[in-house]
């Protein structure tokens, strides 16, 4: 306390307002740095949206409408002719499919990391799962190109072929014949590449769970299933959701591993082992060598996806709420 | 000398373990239990039983065993690797720490109520309907009686009657607490492990659960663990007094808080320690 009493007396009188301000001052420019580069987040995303805007004008006034739902993908034609329901429907039906293997999946390795396996494997899971999440696009590309498509092709897709023909409906998703480049491998691909999102996320909310409300359910009598079920996936299930969507969006956006594997075919077909193309996959091709409404075609495709990946958050934002006032909140 | 001589042979089941209200039958019977945490050597030969329809109160500084014997009661140790326990205990005939027993069927029929409230993160009315579920498939308007007979079981109802479709989260504290007394009370245990249900309550809501242990006490067998003498006083029948992991001393609730024969525990309950 003296030590301090005699400083302040050497400094000469203290100016208590002068002090502050100083303060006042840093206070000031924190508050605007901060502010501003929460801002610019607005500014960059309303500039893309402006760009993309303006590069797909041509397109837009050409097509209109129609664009969503024409199949021919012809720019070579003159006049050309482009529609974007072959992507449109590639990218739906990848990203579908891929949820419904990474969901599932994910989520039971996130349960069984972190209630029921053995600590002893529990690390080496965990960095495994954090690896897959590491491992560039353009590897997953190659590995689906060389090793599984070659594989899906000579035994998967020969076997649910088999099984499914002459059974209406299921007999023409099913349907040969089988393919190295197809949705089915592409949406596969996308499965593994999305699950460590939707893992780690996973694992990271269940942790907050108290383990006295775990306890508690355990404590009723709860079988570790149905402390699962009906405790640990309702107090996390915004958590959950989050990993899930923020896969759901890689999914639909990814690029480089797909365009590998897909085919880039703009024509659809009801079965899932032909080959298909998506969006991304379709700006990724093409747009090296586009120009003119060509170009601006692809840019309205990228612009759809965007409206997409829209939509895909907004869903997911209302489900979360009805989903708050199912529970009562 | 002796006192060690007498936990021995009681250890081996040739004396009865202590029970004070020897006109009620037991309902856990404790002989000669030893618990681990890894190394950690916490609880240390207790011996006592719980009397049928008794309140039997548990009091003790912090650390010292009390908690970790109600984990034991319920088996609730066995969520966590490197915990184990040694010696008997029985629930009537049942051992508890059999390792095939049913561990569901264990924490059906000993309930516990913890010293957080834990609403399941779902509506009131699902949080009493949950445990049911577990156990028995019944109609809708039969569960709506459970449901109601639970919350009035808990003294609850009259707040929550409007509401059910509330989450259980939405509820104050004390309502909380009382909302998993009831919960705990609708599965129909035999036994209710209270572990410190009013360390986070204000003193009317810790009145209202006072109120209700008496209640409960008619059709259960309660243990309850608490750092509040006076409240240890006020609810229970009779008191275990630990101290270091050991069972210091274990009577009658006027006897413990009268004339206690420890040392240890004249200290503890006068205030000089702990």
């Amino acid at each position: 306390m003296a030590v301090q009493g005699d400083a302040m007396e050497a400094a000469g009188p203290y100016d208590r307002a002068k002090a502050l301000s100083a303060f006042k001052f840093g206070d000031k420019a924190f508050y605007w740095i901060t502010r501003s580069s929460a801002l610019a987040v607005l500014l960059i995303l309303g500039g893309i949206i402006m760009s993309l805007v303006v590069g797909a004008w041509p397109a837009m006034k050409e097509f209109g409408f129609s664009f969503l739902w024409t199949q021919r993908w012809a720019p070579a034609n003159d006049p050309p002719v482009l529609g974007a329901l072959g992507p449109i429907y590639g990218t739906m039906v990848t990203s579908i499919i891929a949820m419904a293997i990474a969901i599932p999946v994910g989520i039971g390795i996130a349960i069984f990391l972190t209630e029921l396996c053995p600590q002893w494997l529990r690390r080496p899971i965990g960095i495994a799962v954090e690896l897959l999440a590491g491992i560039p696009s353009i590897i997953y590309g190659m590995w689906g190109f060389f090793v599984l498509g070659p594989f899906l092709a000579n035994t998967f897709q020969p076997f649910m072929i088999g099984i499914f023909e002459g059974v209406p409906v299921l007999g023409a998703i099913f349907a040969g014949p089988p393919s190295y480049l197809s949705l089915f491998n592409a949406a596969l691909i996308l499965a593994i590449m999305v699950l460590p999102f939707i893992t780690a996320i996973s694992v990271d909310v269940f942790k907050t769970v108290p383990p006295v409300l775990k306890e508690a359910a355990y404590g009723v009598g709860c079988t570790t299933w149905e402390v699962v079920r009906n405790v640990v996936i309702p107090y996390t299930r915004v958590g959950v959701i989050g990993g899930v969507m923020l896969a759901l969006g890689r999914a639909l956006g990814e690029t480089m591993a797909v365009t590998f594997i897909i085919g880039n075919s703009f024509r659809i077909s009801s079965s899932i082992f032909a080959p298909g193309t998506t969006i991304s996959a379709a700006i990724a091709s093409e747009f090296a060598e586009s120009d003119g409404l060509h170009q601006s075609g692809l840019i309205l495709l990228g612009l759809l996806l965007f409206v997409l990946t829209f939509m895909v958050l907004t869903v997911a934002r209302l489900m979360l709420m009805r989903l708050e006032q199912k529970a009562g909140k | 000398m002796s006192e060690l001589h007498m936990s021995v042979d009681a250890a081996r089941g040739k004396m009865p373990p202590p029970m004070p209200h020897s006109e009620a039958p037991p309902k856990i019977t404790v002989r000669g239990l030893n618990f681990y945490y890894g190394q950690n050597h916490a609880l240390k030969n207790v011996n006592l039983v719980l009397a049928a329809n008794r309140v039997t109160a548990f009091i003790g500084p912090s650390g010292c065993g009390k908690s970790t014997l109600l984990r034991v009661f319920n088996r609730m140790y066995d969520l966590y690797p490197g915990q184990r326990a040694e010696g008997q205990l029985l629930l009537d005939k049942t051992n508890i720490l059999d390792p095939k027993l049913d561990l569901n069927l264990l924490r059906a029929r000993i309930g516990m109520v913890f010293q957080k409230p834990t609403p399941f993160p779902m509506t009131i009315y699902e949080n009493i309907a949950f445990g049911i579920r577990l156990y028995e498939k019944i109609s809708k308007s039969e569960m709506d009686g459970r449901v109601e007979a639970a919350l009035r079981g808990g003294a609850l109802w009259n707040e929550v009657k409007d509401k059910l479709n509330a989450s259980g989260l939405s509820l104050s504290g004390g309502q909380q607490q009382r909302l998993c007394i009831a919960r705990t009370v609708a599965v129909r245990p035999e036994v209710i492990l209270f572990d410190e249900p009013c360390s986070a309550l204000d003193p009317i809501s810790t009145a209202k659960i006072e109120e209700l242990i008496h209640e409960l006490k008619e059709q259960y067998t309660i243990a309850i663990v608490t750092h509040n003498m006076q409240q240890a006083a006020r609810v229970s029948d009779s008191t275990a007094f630990m101290y270091l992991g050991e069972l210091i001393e274990f009577d009658e609730t006027d006897k413990i808080f009268t004339s206690p024969t420890d040392r240890r525990t004249q200290d503890y309950i006068t205030g000089r320690f702990g």
